[in-house]
């Protein structure tokens, strides 16, 4: 009987000790990463970590400093507002799809629908109002989605990230599927999302400086140089997979939804800056 | 340095050592597509599509050397894709910020 029982604790033991380490809960690798940031950039106020590579870069954060005497995401902003405040053809509006009629909410974006057990960024919560409204949905990445998600996003400004993970299992695991593709090296060239804005935030990557991924959202959407546009969330998911040498998912794919849930929720706290520009 | 190594043997693979028949050309082509279907979604390589098209395209034009050396690349840079994939598939835990 004893050898029974030691065999079969010396059993579990060697089973326990195979299996793979059980994930941290959400708020210890919130904890983690946000301590990450903050060594990694002691000089840089935790409330900054929202203005991107401006917040770790003194000479680009010059330079910005003179972009935003005229911010080139204006024209967007007074186009955004123009469009959330006509009425759809059947005399509703944006407003009557969300809470606080869509004022001062993009903090609390993406969220988990517990009803329909997949996560909502703001990009397909305002697409699905016009569907419901009769509406042609917009295309993601640019033109009036980013338009109207910045006038959302400056109604928000200074109002710290506040993602919450239900307690649903579904959640969870959105949570968990975001941390894996955050971690995980894809493409030709054998990054991950982690290689550029973690272990080389605040670097240089030609000509850019990497962004720190601590609050790396808060600006979107953004007027990036680069694009000679406006672009959405979408838009640098898509870009970044491409710099990699992976082909990017679809806008809204349900890959990047979780990953936008995890960044998200691992920067409650950083304040929303969108609309914001970048390089 | 593996994926450096496998490109180089990709970009080795695209000159053409011999003629190649059109069935040679064709088979090689299956292979890549097949190789290339593998690829899980979000890690389907930039250049393995770039090389499938032109293998395609090559073959459409009947020049089975071109055909055949586009599509061994593809079909190099798709089973490296894959096999990037499985790695990741718990390699990605040790770069977790704790």
């Amino acid at each position: 009987m004893k050898i029974r029982r030691l065999l079969l604790t010396a059993l579990a033991a060697c089973l326990l000790g195979g299996a793979a380490p059980a994930p941290a809960s959400p708020e210890a690798d919130r904890t983690a990463f946000q301590a990450f940031f903050k060594d990694r950039f002691p000089q840089t106020p935790f409330a900054d970590f929202g203005n991107g590579p401006y917040a770790v870069n003194a000479p680009m954060r010059k330079q910005w400093e003179e972009i935003m005497q005229f911010p080139p995401y204006d024209f967007a902003l007074d186009e955004g507002k123009t469009a959330f405040e006509t009425k759809f053809a059947n005399g509703k509006s944006y407003a009557d799809c969300f809470p606080s009629r869509g004022i001062g909410i993009r903090q609390t974006f993406p969220y988990f629908d517990t009803k329909t057990g997949e996560v909502v960024t703001l990009d397909l919560a305002i697409n699905r109002c016009r569907v419901a409204n009769g509406e042609a949905p917009l295309k993601y990445q640019t033109g009036m989605m980013a338009s109207i998600t910045a006038y959302m996003s400056e109604t928000s400004r200074g109002k710290p990230f506040a993602i919450e993970i239900p307690d649903d299992p579904r959640a969870r695991a959105a949570f968990e599927e975001g941390k894996k593709f955050f971690y995980s090296r894809r493409g030709q060239l054998n990054f991950s999302c982690a290689s550029c804005h973690a272990s080389s935030s605040g670097q240089r990557m030609r000509g850019d400086i990497l962004a720190p991924a601590l609050g790396i959202l808060a600006a979107f959407p953004i007027y990036r140089s680069d694009w000679g546009s406006m672009g959405t969330i979408d838009r640098r998911f898509t870009t970044c997979s491409s710099q990699m040498r992976a082909e990017p998912l679809p806008p809204q794919d349900i890959r990047y939804r979780n990953l936008e849930y995890f960044l998200s929720y691992m920067s409650n706290g950083v304040p929303i800056t969108g609309p914001g520009t970048r390089p | 340095m593996r994926v450096l190594a496998v490109s180089i043997l990709a970009f080795g693979l695209s000159a053409p050592a011999f003629a190649a028949t059109q069935a040679e050309a064709e088979m090689a082509v299956a292979a890549a597509v097949k190789a290339d279907a593998q690829a899980v979604p979000g890690n389907r390589w930039v250049p393995t599509v770039t090389a499938l098209k032109a293998a395609q395209k090559a073959l459409a034009a009947k020049d089975w050397d071109t055909a055949a050396a586009q599509a061994a690349l593809a079909q190099a840079l798709a089973l490296r894709s894959v096999e990037q994939s499985k790695e990741q598939e718990t390699a990605w835990q040790d770069a977790v910020i704790r």
